[in-house]
């Protein structure tokens, strides 16, 4: 019987090593403990809201979760410079300075981040508190504030585009892995439909879960409403050149519906120091710290922008924009390394009179022999951004009111849509009077009186012949889309306003003609089949989108 | 015909007892014969009076046995009538009948023909190579420890048919890339698992160098000591290493460590093994042309050309101070970065005043000993590196215990502690800028001294008190030699800059074994690998692109078990054996990790990350199981006929529970002729021919990826939480619920022949791989939001052949011993997602190539932009002679090696061995980021064409728009800025430039070997005592890659062959004594 005893002792070590086979303990330990299977969907809008102010918290693409990459490469990198509010002659990032396209991550991040962060969020909260979510019928200002923001990014995206995947986009997590490119015409008309049902959507019940997670008005449903209206509007200009039925009949409703007023209706995104440098910082800022990404030491306020703020008599201050000195800080370099406020001006570099702006499309040996072979420091010859306006922590503005008068003026100008209040003059000076105030959002010093502006309006009144007065609006509105580069570009390519002269520099990819449009990432190009029958083809930064006058 | 000695395990054997006779006879299954029971003792000695351990000692007929000790002495118990078999690997077997004697001594003659040795197969089974079925190559440890690496895994380089390894550049604590017989995933790792005694060693890598750059942070590998490894096995096909589950998919390298043998007192070996490293300097660059760039030839003038200047004002020195784009050195004073003037004229070696001459020094120390019931074997040891980039180091402390015993007759066990502790001192940052040294001396133009950038000396690379830069920065901030924030100064980064790591530790297995019976055994087995990782980051104060800084602290702890338990059987049937065994196995691994970072220090150059302003932190915690039964059956008929079928099940907890399990089987035969007949010509000495199929599953899953789940992201915006997606890749890989495990399915031929008394040998091995279900991230469209989606999608498959050629041209006196191994793979992809051709891995930092899984094409691509051709087929320029690129991307080539391999010379007299190794790997390409950069700083010996006149072009440009385009001729050669502007602009048009071949012949180690003669040594407590003279790398014998070393890789990741400023290769040099006591 001993021996019985051991096979026992055998079948019982068997048991005991069998039971460890236990395909429950398995399937138990495949469950995240640091996730949860559902969760509050307005933690996303927050989100959202963080990457349309180029936060970038769900990137893992191009620089990994680094919310500088966005506005560095195409905001500031291509459009800054190819709309020619700043200037490059070496270093950093500013393919748009010379139209280049050898570094393509100028012309890509847009569209990778605008797809792989925002428009991912965005979607996220949409499906989920639409039909057949797991949240439908609820959140309904929360799905409103998602569709608007939205519209914002993919307005944004075929304006840089042309042609890109709208109604298939984002649905990967519903199976569709390569989704079809959508006409720059179709994505305008759904998207003005989506703005015009989204501010309907809006609920006055306070949801308390929307007030909370949303930083931009802090669940204030009626500014909303007007962000959406506003919106509503640009996007309805926007297409005013080639289709002026679609433009009338929203710009009619966004009129209707009520757009910004005031600098209080602004979009602006709270940022903050901390905890993470690379979250809740602003990226802008971060890019453009002389102790950070540096790109405020390589690129100048342009000659284009310092001539334009410095009025009709460049040796006269009178005439100035009062702007001038609170885009620029004046000439000269930082002394404390980490400290961008310790930017301390040459003699004479903060006298608005000193101001000067570098031109754009130069190399160095093309300025040397411009300053008659002699070489020249950039940072001691040339204005410098206003640091005031780039501390780690400045808010970030998704949209500015003045926008709205400005387009609303413009509209009157040309005729297009009902409804509008007042004269094309009254939208026009207060357009320009909003953007002259606006810059107190990032510095309480960046004050302009009331009188600096009713000085400036006398001395250029809204005058002149319509084409005058739309090159004026233009102008203006080009003016106040300082930091909104992706704006004053295509705002730029609309209007033509300001008249820009085209970059001729060697190797430039245009033939030395102002771009047009962006070129898509690579890895769209030969990563999604729908890409050849779909995009805006040819793929080159001389092809014009649709509403620019390309092909439809 | 003398006998062949006779395969067994080498366990355990039968003692006789009165109860298992008992047993015996109560299953009356047992031939044992009944007799007089009587103790016998003896010893066994080789021909020349050398005792012999380990030999077999057997009771014929019985599975009764012994091995013999140390001093070669056995004892038995054994009916007086009884017949005694002594065998022993590589040795006539004898049979002598006892006849009552209580002392049978034995003299074993030396068989030269049954050459075989003892492997390590599947679950630690040892088994003689005569009847493996599949590829198994053994290693034995000395050849990884005469001249030695850091990381282990590189020594085995051009000594394994089949085996493919690359050792990242970057530096004695790096990693190295170990693939067997091809990648056979296009997502999963591809290397091999590794196995000390038994127990599963996790591998993971802590980061990879990629796109933005990085630093390879070492591997799992480091920590075996190679002075602890007795031999290492590598199975290489899936019937070898099916045995082991779904993680030896890849291939299994098993290692076994030393173990201690009864003897009398004490064994004492000592090893001291000293290096020394130096760079080798491959680049051969230009030495014309100064710092400087394009300027007028007449500033007045404002028609006059633009030519190569110098520098005027120390601001423009600074601007083009990382442009080799100036005059003619022509040695006249000419101002630099820093404002001092110096002569305008090459400054010498850079490298060498940049780079040490760095050591390895390694001490090893064993004690062994033991009686016939315990032995143990002890050592420690000691590696003290110095690297050859400047502030570098990689200390390593290794500590074993072995035990090995027996509790009374039927139960033995074995106890086991490895424990390593490892200090990395700040790993090198690779590929991009900024921290990268290594780029930061390619870069310096001719004409500057690196010395003259070191500035502070008691901070090196800091702007000293008194010196003022065009920048405006204060002292103590990085001193950069150009108007570039991210062209880090060489010294800054490799002094100021920290990248360190601390790992403790512990691989401990414990294994019990009782034999129920003569033939039927039950095991049981538990082994942890589990350590501790602590890392450091700093990136300092004042550093050109973050005047804040930065750092990290982060502790990893890893911890893996694995509980298995078998019950076999080993039983005899006249001419037949049957081996067999059943068992399960569970397996759970652990990974947590803690960091705290953040980035602008508040104290001035105060480093913690307590003084960081913003201040953040991480966690992470992923855990995963697989459970599994085995079994095993191995029939053999006579010693020369075996088939063995195996079968294993796996459950994966990464999958979800209804697809989560997976049985998959395996076959072999091997057939001995030369044993089987016995009239073969004399001329072949053994002769062996062997086939298997078999299959693994295997499930490269990260855990919780299967799906959907939600997350918080940092700590959120402003106090609000904000949410992500939780899935793998940080919620960018769409899950699948449906994943289930892939399978490889492998077939294998092979034979081994050897003739002339086995003077000359030929190991010959087919195999056609094909890996279905492949479990690949498929890369999706970005406008879905996410950038893949995992997918059972994946086919590829891998073809190839593997040949050993052992010579032995002399012997006698002199011997000499050849070694040739080469293997050839053919790999290819079969299928991707559908409608998708290609599935995009990683790009180098000129991001203008990426690497990419191609439908039809071999394994690994690299596809780049080459220069765009119009219809007719001419280049196309653009109107300043400047190629156009293509339009999409278009394979330039291949970064994996088809053929590789190794040639091993040995040549022995008396105490006296060289030997030497070479190795090659040939038809893969490499693409040179670092070529392209070098093209565009000026610095390459091409683009020494740069005068006007120098370059032309021909082809045809656009006179028309881009969608109508009108291609006009252009023929004409360049003005000189136009060619500066070429050289800026077709190193990223152009990629097809920079793709070489990256074949290669290496005269990989040397090493010369004097053992001095026992007869010296009589008198003396020395036993042995072995001096050699060793070297690495000591000379590429053929390569096509200008500038850098074709095996330049700053990755270990699937994305081989491309190379972007990874740690240049050194080659070491120096001395191994060895004694023992």
């Amino acid at each position: 019987m001993k021996y019985l005893n051991k096979y026992l002792l055998i079948l019982l070590l068997t048991a005991f090593f069998m039971a460890g086979c236990d395909t429950n303990e398995l399937h138990d330990m495949n469950n995240n403990p640091n996730a949860v299977a559902q969760i509050d969907i307005n933690y996303f809008l927050t989100a959202l809201e963080l990457g349309c102010a180029g936060g970038n918290p769900g990137s893992s693409t191009g620089g990994g979760a680094d919310n500088r990459f966005l506005d560095w490469r195409t905001n500031i990198g291509f459009c800054a410079h190819v709309t020619q509010q700043l200037a490059n002659v070496s270093g950093g990032i500013a393919s748009g300075d010379k139209y280049f396209d050898t570094d393509m991550e100028p012309q890509n991040a847009a569209f990778i981040y605008g797809m792989t962060d925002e428009g991912k969020n965005a979607a996220e909260i949409i499906r989920q508190t639409g039909t057949g979510g797991a949240m439908e019928g609820t959140h309904a200002n929360t799905r409103s504030a998602a569709r608007i923001l939205r519209a914002l990014i993919f307005g944004r995206l075929t304006d840089l585009y042309g042609n890109i995947p709208y109604s298939e986009a984002n649905k990967g997590l519903v199976g569709i892995y390569f989704p079809k490119y959508d006409k720059q015409k179709d994505i305008y008309t759904d998207l003005l439909k989506e703005l015009d049902e989204a501010a309907a959507g809006f609920s006055a019940d306070a949801d308390p879960g929307f007030t909370s997670a949303d930083l931009i008005y802090n669940g204030d449903v009626a500014k909303w409403k007007k962000f959406a209206f506003s919106l509503m509007l640009r996007m309805a200009m926007r297409v005013s050149n080639v289709d002026a039925a679609l433009a009338s009949t929203y710009v009619t409703k966004a009129i209707a519906g009520g757009v910004f007023t005031s600098n209080d209706d602004n979009v602006i995104m709270p940022m903050a120091i901390g905890p993470s440098e690379w979250l809740n910082q602003n990226g802008i800022s971060r890019a453009m710290s002389p102790g950070d990404g540096s790109q405020a030491l390589y690129s100048m306020l342009s000659k284009t922008m310092i001539d334009k703020l410095k009025g009709t008599d460049p040796a006269i201050t009178a005439d100035d924009d009062p702007r001038l000195m609170i885009l620029s800080s004046g000439i000269g370099n930082w002394t404390n390394n980490a400290d961008p406020t310790t930017f301390t001006p040459i003699a004479g570099g903060t006298n608005p009179l000193n101001q000067k702006g570098l031109p754009n499309g130069l190399d160095l040996p093309m300025l040397t022999a411009l300053n008659g072979g002699v070489a020249v420091d950039v940072g001691l010859v040339y204005s410098r951004i206003n640091v005031k306006m780039l501390q780690d922590d400045e808010p970030y503005m998704i949209m500015n009111s003045a926008e709205a008068e400005l387009l609303q003026a413009d509209a009157l100008e040309r005729g297009i849509g009902s409804g509008i209040a007042g004269t094309a003059a009254n939208h026009y000076n207060a357009g320009v009077k909003i953007a002259m105030q606006m810059y107190t959002t990032y510095d309480a010093s960046l004050t302009v009186s009331d009188g600096a502006v009713a000085s400036y309006l006398a001395i250029y009144p809204y005058a002149g012949t319509k084409a005058q007065k739309l090159e004026m609006i233009g102008t203006q509105l080009w003016l106040s889309q300082f930091f909104d580069w992706y704006e004053a570009w295509s705002n730029w390519r609309r209007t033509g306003f300001p008249v820009l002269g085209a970059i001729n520099y060697p190797g430039n990819a245009t033939g030395g003609t102002i771009p047009r449009k962006l070129r898509l990432p690579a890895s769209e190009v030969t990563g999604n089949p729908n890409y050849a029958t779909g995009a805006t083809t040819p793929d080159l930064m001389t092809t014009r989108v649709w509403w620019d006058g390309g092909a439809e | 015909m003398p006998k062949k000695p006779k395969p067994m395990i080498v366990k355990k054997m039968f003692n006789n007892s009165k109860r298992t006779m008992l047993l015996l006879l109560w299953l009356a299954c047992s031939s044992a014969v009944l007799a007089q029971q009587q103790v016998v003792t003896g010893s066994i000695k080789d021909p020349n009076g050398a005792g012999l351990a380990g030999v077999t000692v057997l009771v014929k007929g019985t599975s009764a046995g012994t091995l013999t000790d140390a001093g070669g002495r056995y004892s038995i118990q054994a009916a007086g009538n009884a017949t005694l078999v002594f065998s022993f690997i590589g040795y006539v077997t004898q049979e002598i009948a006892i006849g009552n004697r209580p002392v049978v001594d034995v003299v074993l003659e030396e068989n030269l023909q049954a050459l075989g040795e003892v492997v390590v197969t599947a679950l630690g089974v040892e088994r003689n190579t005569k009847s493996l079925q599949s590829s198994v190559t053994k290693v034995p440890g000395v050849s990884l420890t005469q001249a030695r690496e850091t990381n282990f895994g590189a020594s085995i380089q051009g000594r394994v048919a089949g085996v493919n390894v690359t050792k990242n550049g970057s530096g004695p604590a790096g990693s190295s890339r170990v693939i067997i017989r091809g990648n056979k995933s296009l997502n999963g790792s591809n290397q091999p698992l590794y196995v000390v005694d038994g127990i599963p060693m996790d591998n993971n890598q802590f980061g990879n160098a990629g796109v933005w750059g990085g630093i390879d942070q070492g591997d799992g590998l480091s920590s075996i000591n190679p002075d602890d490894i007795e031999s290492i096995s590598v199975l290489k096909g899936a019937n070898a290493a099916a045995l082991y589950g779904s993680r030896g998919g890849y291939g299994v390298i098993n290692i076994t460590t030393k173990k201690g043998t009864s003897r009398k007192g004490i064994g004492v070996e000592f090893n001291s093994n000293y290096v020394l490293e130096s760079v080798i300097n491959l680049t051969d660059l230009q030495q014309v042309y100064g710092s400087g760039g394009m300027a007028s030839s007449n500033p007045a003038d404002p028609t006059a050309p633009e030519v190569g200047s110098k520098p005027t004002n120390q601001q423009q020195a600074w601007d083009w101070g990382n442009r080799s784009w100036g005059a003619k050195l022509d040695g006249t004073p000419v101002v630099q970065f820093d404002g001092v003037v110096r002569p305008y004229s090459y400054a010498g070696d850079n490298w060498k005043r940049f780079y040490n001459t760095g050591y390895t020094w390694t001490n090893s120390l064993a004690l062994s000993g033991g009686n016939e019931n315990q032995t143990f074997r002890f050592s420690y040891s000691d590696l003290q590196n110095k690297g050859i980039v400047p502030n570098t180091g990689f200390n390593r402390r290794n500590l074993s215990l072995n035990t090995n015993g027996k509790f009374g007759k039927k139960v033995t066990f074995n106890a086991k502690v490895l424990y390593d502790n490892e200090d990395t001192k700040n790993r090198p940052t690779l590929a991009d800028s900024p921290g990268n040294a290594i780029q930061g001396v390619y870069k310096l133009p001719p004409n500057v001294n690196i010395d003259d950038l070191k500035g502070d000396p008691k901070k090196p690379g800091s702007i000293p008190v008194g010196l003022t830069m065009p920048s405006g920065r204060a002292p103590g901030t990085e001193l950069l030699p150009a108007n570039d924030n991210w062209g880090s100064n060489p010294w800054w980064s490799a002094y100021q800059w920290q990248a360190n790591s601390i790992r403790d530790r512990f691989i401990t297995s414990a294994q019990l074994k009782y034999d129920i019976l003569p033939w039927l055994y039950i095991q049981g087995k538990v082994g942890m690998d589990f350590y501790v990782r602590k890392s450091r980051t700093l990136k300092p104060q004042g550093t050109g692109d973050q005047l804040g800084g930065s750092a990290s602290e982060r502790e990893d702890r890893v911890r893996e078990i694995n509980q298995e338990w078998m019950l076999g059987v080993n039983k005899t049937f006249g001419k037949i054996n049957f081996i067999g065994f059943i068992g399960g196995n569970k397996m759970v691994n652990t990974n947590e990790n803690v960091s705290a970072n953040g980035s602008s220090f508040n104290v001035d150059w105060f480093t913690s990350v307590n003084n960081l302003s913003s201040q953040n932190f991480g966690y992470g915690y992923t855990k995963y199981g697989i459970n599994s039964l085995f079994g095993s059956a191995e029939i053999s008929y006579n010693g020369f006929l075996y088939v063995t079928a195996t079968g294993r099940n796996d459950w994966f907890s990464v999958l979800n529970p209804a697809n989560n399990s997976k049985f998959y089987p395996s076959i072999g035969t091997s057939f001995i002729f030369t044993d089987a007949f016995k009239n073969l010509p004399t001329v072949l000495s053994f002769g062996k021919i062997r086939a298997s199929w078999g299959q693994v599953a295997t499930a490269t899953v990260t855990p919780y990826s299967v799906n959907n789940s939600y997350g918080l992201n940092g700590q959120g915006h402003m106090g609000k939480p904000m949410a992500q997606y939780a899935f793998a890749n940080n919620g960018y890989n769409i899950p699948n619920a449906n994943l289930v495990p892939a399978l490889s399915t492998e077939i294998e031929l092979g034979t081994e022949l050897r003739f002339l008394e086995n003077r000359l040998g030929i190991d010959f091995t087919y195999y056609d791989q094909k890996s279905t279900d492949d479990i690949l991230q498929g890369t999706i469209s970005n406008t879905t939001g996410f950038l893949s989606t995992y997918m059972n999608l994946g086919e590829l498959s891998n073809k190839g052949v593997e040949i050993l050629l052992t010579v032995t041209p002399v012997k006698g006196p002199v011997t000499w011993d050849i070694s040739l191994n080469m293997a050839k793979n053919k790999s290819k992809v079969v299928s991707l997602i559908p409608g998708m051709t290609s599935l995009d891995l990683e790009e180098p930092r000129t991001r203008t190539v990426r690497v990419q899984q191609i439908v039809g094409k071999p394994y690994g691509m690299i596809s780049g932009w080459v220069q765009a051709k119009d219809p007719n087929g001419n280049l196309i320029y653009n109107i300043d002679g400047i190629p156009q690129r293509s339009a999409g991307y278009v394979p330039i080539g291949n970064g994996v090696a088809d053929v590789t391999g190794g040639m091993n010379n040995s040549v022995t007299y008396k105490g006296i061995s060289l030997s030497f190794l070479l190795d090659f790997k040939f038809g893969g390409d490499i693409y040179s980021g670092t070529n392209v950069r070098l093209d565009e700083w000026g610095l390459s010996k091409a683009s020494l064409k740069r005068l006007a006149g120098d370059i032309a072009v021909k082809g045809v440009y656009n006179s028309g728009t881009a969608s109508n385009p009108i291609y006009t001729p252009i023929d004409r050669v360049l003005t000189e800025r136009e060619a500066y502007n070429y050289w800026q602009n077709m190193p990223e048009n152009v990629e097809s430039n920079y793709i070489y071949d990256a074949s290669f012949i290496k005269l990989r180690q040397i090493s010369l070997e004097y053992n001095l003669p026992a007869s010296l040594l009589s008198k003396t407590p020395i036993k042995t005592l072995g001096v050699s003279i060793v070297a690495r790398n000591l000379a590429i014998l053929y390569k096509n890659v200008p500038n850098v070393d074709p095996e330049s890789s700053y990755t270990n990741s699937n994305s081989q062959g491309l190379d972007y400023f990874g740690m240049p290769t050194s080659r070491t040099y120096g001395f191994n004594v060895r004694v023992t006591f």
